[in-house]
C-alpha cells in the first residue's frame, strides 16, 4: 500500500461506512503481509534490531534507533570519533583548522559522489549544517548537540566550507561529527524518510513494518565493503532476537539482554552508558550531605553487578566513562559499608534532620535489563541503613516529569533511576544538563560546581580535560548529589559466520563495513 | 431487516464520536508529548517550538475543532514519530491483524464446536472431564509461554519452523496457534455448557422421539440453539483480537495493529493513536451490527421484532 | 414457579455439599480455592518478611533442592528470594485485584444486560452502543490516564480492569436475557402480577448466570495477567508488594535460564483458573435441576426429589417433574422449515 487508502470518513452515515472499510480492508489485506523479503543470499548479512528506525532522516541521527542504521553506512558526517582514543577522524573532511576563536575552515574531499550520482561539493556540506541546525524541521541532532548556540556555514569554495559559531566553541568539529551530509536537493523544509547519502551503502526497499535492505553503493569513495546488501529487521522480544540468530535467521542480533539465552553467540561490550540514581539534593533528608553519603555507601554496587546485571557491567564513580574527554581516573566508585551508612544516618538523626521522611526511588520499567529488580535492591539496602524508602516504577513519559524541570511540586525527596549516555565523548555533553543548578535534568548544583563547569567548558585540549576531571571529582566528593551505581554493558550475537568488534559506539552508529564474514 | 440495519447503523454514529472524543481527550491527559520527542538537553525555546508546530499550546477545544475539521478532509494528522501519514501506518497494520485473527477465530470456533459438543454429549463424562480440564487450562496459559517456548522448541531446537516474522506460510504456524489457545479455550467451554443445557431441552427429547438421529439432534437442533451464547462470546473474542494480539505481534514481528496501538500510546503519538482506534472502532460496530444481524438468523422471534 | 424455588431451597445447603463431596473433581477444585485463600489470608502475616529477603549471593538456586532449606524448595529468583514465599504472599495481592476487578464486572455487566435484554428498545440499543464504545476504547489508554490524572492505587487498577470487562458480561447477559424475554413462562409470570425485576430475578437470572459464570471463571486468568502488564506502567501493583502476575511478568525474561521464577506463578494462575472453571462448570449442572441427577449418577435414591431410576445415557430422566419446564427451559425450536419439535411462536 503506497499511497494512503482514504476511507470515506465525512460522507455518508458512519455505520455504512464501518462496514465498507472493513470490506475492503479485508480485501486488500491479502497482499501485504506476506510479499516481502526473499531468503538471504551469501552477500547479505542480516541484522535483526530490537526496534524499526522511526525514520531514516539524517538530521534524526542522535536517535539511537535511526542512528545505528544511517550514521556512516547510508549518509557520512565530515569528521568521526573513535571511540578507543576518543580521537576525530577524518571522513568527509580531509582536514579542518581553528582560523578564529568563533572559525573553523573544513578541507573537504575529493571525488565523493552522492547516491544520485552528484559530487559532493561545499555547498552540499553548507547546505546540511543549515538544515540540521537552523531550517525549523525539528532536527534530533540540533537539540541533542547544539542546544542554543548559533551556528552559520558557508562555501568558500568547492572543497572549503566556514563554520562561524557567536561564542568561541572549542568542540565545535566534534559537535559537527553529528551532522550528516546529504545533497543539496534534499527536501529543506520537512523531514526526509529515505534520505541520499555519501555512504558505503544506499537504501534498496524498506518494507515498512516489515524489514530494509541496503545495497552496496557501488560509486563509493572509500573502500567497498564486504556484504553486497544488508537486511535489516526488528523483533521487540531480545530472547526472539537470539533465536534468531541460533536458528541461521540472523546473523547479527543487537541489544540483547543476559537472560536472552544467546549463549556461545553472544559478545560482550562497554555500552557507553552510565546507571545512577539521582537525589533531591533540595529536600529534607535529602538536604543533608551525610544522608546522601549514606545512601552511597548503602549500596552494594558489586553485589549488584554480579547478580543483577549478571556481570554485566562495572562499578562505577562517575557518570562519564573512561574514553569520554573529563573522566576521572581517581574518582572510585563508593564502597559498599553498611555500617557506615547506619552511623551517617544515626548522626544525622541526632542533629534533628528528618530521616524517617517517605523517600520515594521513581523506576523507569525497561532503562535497563532488570531496572525493577535493581530498585528493589536498593530500597532493600536503605531501609537496612535506615531509610524509609517506597518505590515507584513508572513509564517512560511519566517517568520523564520527573526526570525533566519543571519538575513535579509535592513529589517529596525521590530518588530518580536514571542512566545517562555521552553518546560524542565530551564531558560538556553531561556536566551543564546534569549538574548544573540550571541544567534540565538537574535537581540541584552549586555556584562551585557551576562555576568548575563553565571554566572547563571554554578549555580546550589537556586543559580542557583536567578541569572536566576537576569538576567531577569535586561533584563527587562535596556535592554528592548522585549515587553512580555502574558503567553498562551490552551484549550482541554474533553467528559463527560474521565477525564484527563491537565498541562503546555500537549501540548508535553499527558500521556495517566493519562486519566481516569470518575466517 | 433493512430497515433494521439502517436505524443499528444510525445509531452507531453517536457511540462512534463518543470514542472519537474520548481518546482525543484522554490521550491528551496523558503529559506531554515533547519530553519523548525532544532530546533530553532541549532547550526551552525547541520545547516551544515543538509544542506550537504541532499546536499542542492551542486551548484543547480549538485542538479539536481541528482535528475535526482536518477528519473532513480525510485527513487522519501525522504521526509524531515517523513524520509520515498517520491513516498510512494504520492501514498497512490494520490487514495484518485482520488476517491473523480471521484465521485464528475460524479455527478456534471450528475447533471449539466439534470438542465443545463431544463433551457435552456427556456431560460428567471422562471424555467431558478431560475436555473441559485441558480446555480450561489452555485458556488461563499465558500466551508468551506458549509463544517463547514455541520458538525456542520448533525453530531453534527442531528447526520446522521460522522463529518470526511473515514470510511464507509456515511463519503463520506459530502466531496462529499461540493466538488460537485462549479463544479456543473459552469457546469450547462456551459451547459444552451451552450444548449440555440445549440436550435436555424438551424439544430434543421430541426430537428423539420422533426418530432423528442422534447426529442430527446434537448438530441440527441442540447446536443451532447454543448458537447464540457461542455467537456472542464469540465475537466479544474477535473483539479482543482485532484490538490487537500485542503479545504476539511483539514475539512474532507481526506488524499488526494492536502493537501500533500500544507503542501509540506510550509514546504519545496522538494521531496514529486516534487513526488506530477509529478504525478498530468501526471494525467493532460493523462485527457487532454483524453478530446482531446473525441473532437475527438464528431466532425468527428476534427476527420478527426487527422487522417490526 | 415458587415451587421451583421452594424446592431448590429444600434441598439447600446440606444438599449441595452433598453434591459437591460425589464429584471429586469439583472437590479437588474446592479444596484448591480454599487452599489459595488461605494463602492469601494467612501468607502475608506468616511470609511476608521471607518474601521480601534478599540475597544476592544465593540467586536462582534451582527448585527441588532441600539443600538450602524448605524455603528454597521451589528455588529462590533473580534476588535471592525464596520463590515458594513469594508465591503464598503474591495469592493476596493477586485474589485483592482479580476477585473485586471480576465480582464488579460481572455484577454490574450482568444486572445491567439482564436489564437491558429484558426491557429491549432504547434501553437496550442505548446500553449496547456504550458497550460498543468501551470495547472500541484501548484499556491501556484508560490506565495511563488514570496513571496520571488520579494517584495509582490498587483500587484505580480493579476500577481499570472492572471497566474494561464489564461489556463482556453486558452483551452476554443481553443476548440471554434477550432471548428469555419472549418465552412463554415470561409472559405467564407478567400475567400473574409479577413486577419485572421480580422476573428478572426469579426467572431470567438463574438462566443466564451460569454462561456468565463459566466466562467469568475463564476471566480470572486474563486479568491476573493484564493486572501485570499495568504494573508495568506504574498503576497498581508496585514492587516490593508481587502478584502472580507480576512475578509472570518479571521472569518472563529468564524463561530460558531460571524457567522456575515465572512457570510456579504461571501455574498458579493456571490453577486457580482451572479450579474456578470446574467449579462453574459444576455449579451449572448443579444449579439447574434438569442436570442435577447427572452427578449423583451411580448413587441411587440421592438424587433431588427421589428419582427413582437414572439412566446412564444423555438421555435425560423420564420421570420428570413439571416445575422445571416452566422454571427454566422451554425453547422454541429455531427456524421455521422443520417440523419436528414443538414450535411456540410469540403473538
Amino acid at each position: 500500500m503506497t499511497s494512503p487508502l482514504h476511507p470515506p470518513v465525512s460522507t455518508g452515515p458512519p455505520g455504512r461506512r464501518a462496514a465498507a472499510l472493513a470490506v475492503v480492508v479485508l480485501l486488500t489485506g491479502g497482499c501485504t503481509v506476506a510479499n516481502s523479503g526473499a531468503a538471504a543470499d551469501a552477500g547479505t548479512v542480516q541484522i535483526v534490531l530490537p526496534e524499526e528506525p522511526p525514520t531514516l532522516e539524517p538530521c534524526d541521527a542522535s536517535l539511537t534507533a535511526t542512528g545505528r542504521v544511517v550514521r556512516s553506512n547510508i549518509t557520512e558526517p565530515l569528521a568521526e570519533r573513535v571511540p578507543e582514543t576518543g580521537e576525530l577522524e577524518p571522513k568527509l573532511a580531509t582536514g579542518w583548522k581553528r582560523t578564529s576563536p568563533t572559525t573553523w575552515r573544513f578541507t573537504l574531499r575529493k571525488g565523493v559522489t552522492f547516491h544520485d550520482g552528484t559530487a559532493f561539493t561545499a555547498k552540499d556540506a553548507a547546505f546540511s549544517i543549515d538544515r540540521t541546525l537552523d531550517s525549523g524541521i525539528e532536527c534530533n541532532v540540533d537539540g541533542y548537540v547544539f542546544g542554543d548556540s548559533r551556528i552559520t556555514a558557508s562555501a568558500v569554495d568547492a572543497t572549503t566550507v566556514e563554520v562561524t559559531s557567536k561564542e568561541p566553541d572549542p568542540i565545535l568539529p566534534l559537535r559537527l561529527s553529528f551532522v550528516e551530509m546529504v545533497p543539496t536537493s534534499t527536501d529543506a523544509d520537512s523531514r526526509v524518510r529515505e534520505p541520499v547519502g555519501t555512504g558505503p551503502y544506499r537504501i534498496e526497499k524498506w518494507n515498512q513494518g516489515i524489514n530494509l535492505r541496503l545495497a552496496q553503493y557501488g560509486s563509493y569513495w572509500g573502500k567497498a565493503p564486504d556484504y553486497k546488501t544488508a537486511l535489516y529487521t526488528w523483533r521487540a522480544e531480545g530472547s526472539v532476537r537470539a533465536a534468531m540468530v541460533s536458528s541461521g535467521e540472523a546473523d547479527v542480533a543487537v541489544g540483547l539482554a543476559p537472560a536472552d539465552g544467546a549463549g556461545d553467540h553472544a559478545v560482550e561490550y562497554p555500552n557507553n552508558e552510565t546507571s545512577y540514581l539521582r537525589m533531591d539534593a533540595d529536600k529534607p533528608p535529602l538536604d543533608d550531605i551525610r544522608v546522601r553519603k549514606a545512601i552511597n555507601y548503602a549500596i552494594d554496587k558489586k553485589g549488584l553487578v554480579a547478580s543483577v546485571f549478571a556481570g554485566l557491567g562495572k562499578p562505577a564513580g562517575q557518570l562519564v566513562p573512561d574514553g569520554v574527554t573529563g573522566y576521572n581516573p581517581d574518582i572510585k566508585s563508593w564502597p559498599h559499608d553498611m555500617k557506615r551508612a547506619k552511623s551517617l544516618i544515626a548522626a544525622a538523626r541526632a542533629d534533628g534532620v528528618p530521616v524517617d521522611t517517605k523517600i520515594t526511588i521513581i523506576g523507569r520499567n525497561g532503562i535497563y535489563p532488570k531496572a525493577a529488580e535493581t530498585m528493589e535492591v536498593v530500597q532493600n539496602e536503605l531501609r537496612e541503613a535506615g531509610l524509609d524508602v517506597k518505590v515507584k516504577m513508572l513509564d517512560v513519559n511519566a517517568w520523564t516529569e520527573y526526570l525533566l524541570r519543571p519538575f513535579p511540586k509535592d513529589a517529596g525527596p525521590t530518588l530518580l533511576q536514571a542512566q545517562h549516555g555521552n553518546q560524542a565523548g565530551d564531558a560538556a555533553f553531561t556536566m551543564e544538563q546534569i549538574y548544573g543548578s540550571k541544567g534540565a535534568q538537574s535537581s540541584y548544583g552549586t555556584p562551585g560546581l557551576d562555576r568548575r563547569i563553565q571554566r572547563a567548558e571554554h578549555a580546550a585540549g589537556r586543559e580542557r580535560q583536567a578541569r572536566f576531571a576537576e569538576a567531577l571529582a569535586y561533584q563527587s566528593k562535596k556535592v554528592v548529589r548522585d549515587a553512580v551505581l555502574a558503567h553498562m554493558k551490552s551484549i550482541i550475537a554474533l553467528a559463527p559466520d560474521v565477525s564484527y568488534k563491537p565498541d562503546s559506539a555500537s549501540g548508535d552508529e553499527m558500521h556495517l563495513a566493519e562486519i566481516h564474514p569470518a575466517g | 431487516m433493512l430497515t433494521y440495519l439502517r436505524r443499528r447503523i444510525l445509531s452507531s454514529a453517536i457511540p462512534l464520536l463518543v470514542v472519537v472524543l474520548g481518546v482525543f481527550f484522554l490521550a491528551r491527559l496523558t503529559g506531554d508529548p515533547a519530553n519523548l520527542y525532544l532530546p533530553l538537553s532541549a532547550t526551552q525555546k525547541m520545547r516551544e517550538a515543538f509544542s506550537a508546530q504541532h499546536g499542542f499550546d492551542d486551548p484543547l477545544l480549538v485542538q479539536f475543532g481541528d482535528y475535526l475539521a482536518q477528519l473532513a478532509h480525510l485527513d487522519f494528522g501525522e504521526s509524531l514519530r515517523t513524520a509520515q501519514p498517520a491513516a498510512e501506518a494504520v492501514l498497512r497494520a490494520f490487514p495484518a491483524t485482520l488476517q491473523l485473527a480471521g484465521v485464528t477465530l475460524l479455527l478456534a470456533v471450528a475447533g471449539a464446536v466439534v470438542v465443545g459438543s463431544l463433551a457435552a454429549y456427556r456431560p460428567n463424562s471422562p471424555a467431558d472431564r478431560i475436555a473441559s480440564f485441558l480446555s480450561s487450562t489452555a485458556a488461563s496459559t499465558p500466551d508468551f509461554w506458549f509463544a517463547i517456548m514455541g520458538v525456542l522448541v520448533f525453530a531453534v531446537t527442531l528447526d520446522w519452523l521460522p522463529t518470526s516474522g511473515t514470510v511464507g506460510s509456515a511463519a503463520w504456524v506459530l502466531p496462529v496457534a499461540t493466538l488460537l489457545i485462549r479463544p479456543f479455550g473459552v469457546l469450547v467451554q462456551v459451547v459444552r455448557g451451552a450444548m449440555v443445557t440445549a440436550l435436555s431441552e424438551p424439544y430434543i427429547k421430541v426430537a428423539r422421539s420422533k426418530g432423528a438421529g442422534e447426529r442430527r439432534v446434537i448438530f441440527k437442533h441442540a447446536l443451532r440453539n447454543a448458537g447464540a451464547p457461542t455467537l456472542t462470546v464469540a465475537g466479544d473474542l474477535a473483539v479482543g483480537l482485532i484490538n490487537g494480539a500485542v503479545v504476539v505481534e511483539t514475539i512474532f514481528g507481526w506488524p499488526g495493529i494492536g502493537k501500533l496501538m500500544i507503542d501509540s500510546i506510550l509514546q504519545r503519538d496522538f494521531a496514529v493513536l486516534q487513526a488506530a482506534v477509529l478504525l478498530t472502532a468501526l471494525t467493532i460496530f460493523a462485527l457487532n451490527l454483524l453478530i446482531d444481524v446473525c441473532y437475527v438468523l438464528l431466532d425468527p422471534r428476534v427476527r420478527q421484532g426487527a422487522m417490526a | 414457579m415458587s415451587t421451583h424455588e421452594k424446592e431448590a431451597g429444600a434441598t439447600g445447603r446440606a444438599g449441595l455439599l452433598r453434591l459437591l463431596a460425589a464429584d471429586r473433581m469439583a472437590t479437588a477444585a474446592c479444596a484448591v480455592l480454599l487452599l489459595v485463600g488461605l494463602c492469601a489470608v494467612l501468607g502475608p502475616p506468616l511470609l511476608g518478611d521471607l518474601a521480601r529477603e534478599q540475597n544476592l549471593r544465593a540467586v536462582k538456586l534451582r527448585p527441588f533442592s532441600t539443600g538450602e532449606g524448605w524455603e528454597f524448595v521451589l528455588g529462590s529468583d533473580s534476588l535471592g528470594r525464596s520463590v515458594l514465599a513469594r508465591l503464598v504472599v503474591a495469592a493476596g495481592t493477586t485474589l485483592s485485584v482479580a476477585v473485586p476487578a471480576v465480582v464488579l464486572s460481572l455484577l454490574i455487566g450482568s444486572v445491567w444486560g439482564m436489564w437491558a435484554g429484558f426491557h429491549r428498545g432504547w434501553r437496550e440499543n442505548v446500553s449496547m452502543r456504550i458497550a460498543d464504545v468501551i470495547l472500541s476504547f484501548p484499556s491501556l489508554l484508560l490506565a495511563v490516564v488514570v496513571l496520571y490524572v488520579f494517584d495509582p492505587s490498587i483500587a484505580n487498577l480493579v476500577a481499570v480492569l472492572a471497566i474494561a470487562r464489564i461489556p463482556v458480561y453486558l452483551r452476554t447477559a443481553r443476548a440471554e436475557s434477550a432471548e428469555l424475554r419472549g418465552r412463554l413462562f415470561a409472559d405467564a409470570a407478567r400475567t400473574f402480577g409479577s413486577g419485572n425485576w421480580a422476573i428478572v430475578r426469579r426467572h431470567v437470572a438463574p438462566i443466564v448466570l451460569p454462561t456468565l459464570l463459566t466466562v467469568a471463571a475463564v476471566d480470572f486468568c486474563f486479568v491476573m495477567l493484564t493486572e501485570s502488564s499495568l504494573s508495568f506502567l506504574g498503576i497498581g501493583i508496585q514492587p516490593p508488594d508481587v502478584s502472580w502476575g507480576l512475578m509472570v511478568a518479571q521472569g518472563r525474561a529468564e524463561l530460558r535460564n531460571a524457567w522456575w521464577t515465572v512457570v510456579f506463578p504461571g501455574l498458579a494462575i493456571i490453577v486457580t483458573t482451572v479450579a474456578m472453571t470446574v467449579l462453574a462448570n459444576w455449579a451449572r449442572i448443579a444449579g439447574d435441576p434438569a442436570q442435577r441427577w447427572r452427578l449423583t449418577t451411580p448413587k441411587r435414591g440421592r438424587t433431588p426429589r427421589g428419582r427413582g431410576s437414572v439412566p446412564d445415557s444423555a438421555a435425560p430422566p423420564p420421570g420428570r417433574p413439571q416445575p422445571q419446564q416452566t422454571g427454566s427451559r422451554e425453547r422454541t425450536a429455531k427456524g421455521t422449515s422443520h417440523g419436528e419439535a414443538p414450535r411456540q411462536e410469540q403473538p
